[in-house]
């Protein structure tokens, strides 16, 4: 601390002098642990929010659920699933059931959409056993890119997909990709993911599947579902059609996609 | 430089505007009606798709909550504490904030126009409130956090001790 203590002053004013040097000091002292304390609180704070946030980011990233491929007794599981779901239904192509149901619902997704998975492990497979296993209703797989980053990749697992329809096995292919789906943005869809799902489908004859991927109609197929999924302004997946099958159709907006209630009313209707 | 009182008035303005946005889409949701939006059904995408909720709670209701609690630590009489709690408050919510505009970018591919507006007044509240707690008072005297040098200056040696 500084004595500037002039020796003029009387002894009353120099005490004075002193006691307000120490008081200022004292107050900026003071001064200096608040602010010190503030940032360490700051500091806290914003190292709790970081840890939160990626304790939710992980938490909702479904970790667990979204683990790409499966492997050995899990993809026998998944097979199973998939097959007591579509198994002895007929498909053509890209649709499933019956060609002559009264009712057709187009569901635009995109194969990595998470949003999508929710819709196929959720709303979708009451609906098909209720509605499409009856023949009541078919269900056309429209394809529109929102979740797959890469043009290229997405237009290569859709192709693949439209492949597996050639021998009438698209619907297998896509739920079989949507339960086995990997993190989104991971780059897990690669030729041996796509390999590894074609060898689960139940009956595909993998050399034809393979040379039905060059078929440049199944491109044309996915450019042609891009072009309907902007006639109608969609912008994200899933997004449905649903109309009286030959006529026209509407869309169905908003529906819950983990419970089948919004499909079922729609369809009803139409069915009425 | 503003002033603590125009600071705490603008964040009260901002968090109150944060609150109507907040209270509508929590509306929307559980009215289950089409929101209002200009980019398409981006809102509506966003609005009902899997990262609308966290642990089953709406995160349009989570917003509500937040925004109450950020105007209540500002209507409280200010002090050192209460300064601390919005300046939480408001971190936890542009996290928060952050966490969900990384979701509609990342994962969801669509930008709800409600959601960013309350992301860009959360930001404003978090800046606003950090500064205002890292300044400290500017209270008239008797303020709470102002240092009670007086009592804690010892009393001068007696002259000529």
């Amino acid at each position: 601390m500084s004595s500037g203590i002039d020796p003029d002053l009387t002894r009353k004013e120099r005490r004075e002098q002193a006691r307000s040097e120490r008081k200022a000091a004292e107050e900026a002292a003071a001064s200096q642990a608040a602010q010190r304390t503030r940032l360490i609180r700051l500091g806290s704070v914003i190292a709790a929010v970081v840890v939160i946030v990626a304790v939710i980011l992980i938490a909702t990233s479904g970790g667990g659920k979204s683990k790409g491929l499966a492997h050995g007794n899990e993809a026998n599981k998944e097979v199973s699933t998939v097959s007591s779901l579509v198994k002895g239904i007929p498909q053509s192509g890209n649709t499933l059931g019956n060609p002559k149901a009264p009712v057709t619902l187009q569901y635009f997704g995109d194969l990595e959409c998470p949003i999508c998975k929710e819709f196929t492990l959720g709303a979708l497979p009451p609906l098909i056993q209720k509605y499409v296993r009856t023949g009541k209703l078919k269900i056309e797989y429209l394809s529109l890119e929102t979740a797959t980053r890469e043009p290229e990749t997405f237009r290569t697992q859709q192709v693949a997909a439209y492949a597996a329809g050639k021998q009438n096995l698209a619907w297998y292919f896509i739920e079989l990709f949507y339960h086995e789906q990997g993190q989104e943005d991971s780059g897990y869809v690669t030729e041996n993911y796509l390999q590894g799902l074609a060898q689960q489908v139940p009956g595909l004859n993998l050399p034809n599947w393979s040379a039905a991927r060059n078929d440049p109609a199944l491109a044309e197929q996915v450019t042609r579902d891009a072009q309907a999924a902007n006639q109608q302004n969609f912008t994200g997946t899933p997004s449905f059609l649903i109309g009286k099958t030959g006529g026209s159709f509407s869309k169905l907006e908003n529906p819950n996609l983990e419970q089948p209630a919004d499909f079922e009313s729609a369809i009803n209707k139409l069915l009425a | 430089m503003m002033s603590n009182r125009a600071i705490r008035i603008t964040m009260l303005v901002i968090a109150t505007v944060g609150l109507g946005v907040a209270s509508y889409l929590t509306y929307v949701h559980y009215s289950g009606i089409q929101p209002i939006c200009s980019a398409g059904g981006s809102c509506l995408e966003v609005q009902t798709s899997i990262y609308s909720k966290i642990a089953g709670v709406p995160v349009a209701l989570i917003g509500l909550l937040g925004y109450i609690v950020i105007l209540a630590s500002l209507l409280v009489p200010e002090s050192e504490e209460s300064r601390f709690a919005t300046m939480a408050f408001t971190v936890v919510g542009f996290g928060f904030s952050a966490y969900l505009t990384y979701r509609e970018l990342f994962s969801i591919h669509a930008i709800c126009e409600w959601c960013a507006s309350s992301a860009g007044m959360m930001t404003i509240l978090a800046g606003l409130s950090i500064w205002r707690f890292l300044r400290g008072e500017s209270l008239p005297a008797g303020g709470s956090t102002r240092v009670e040098a007086d009592s804690a200056v010892p009393p001068l040696p007696a002259a000529g001790s």
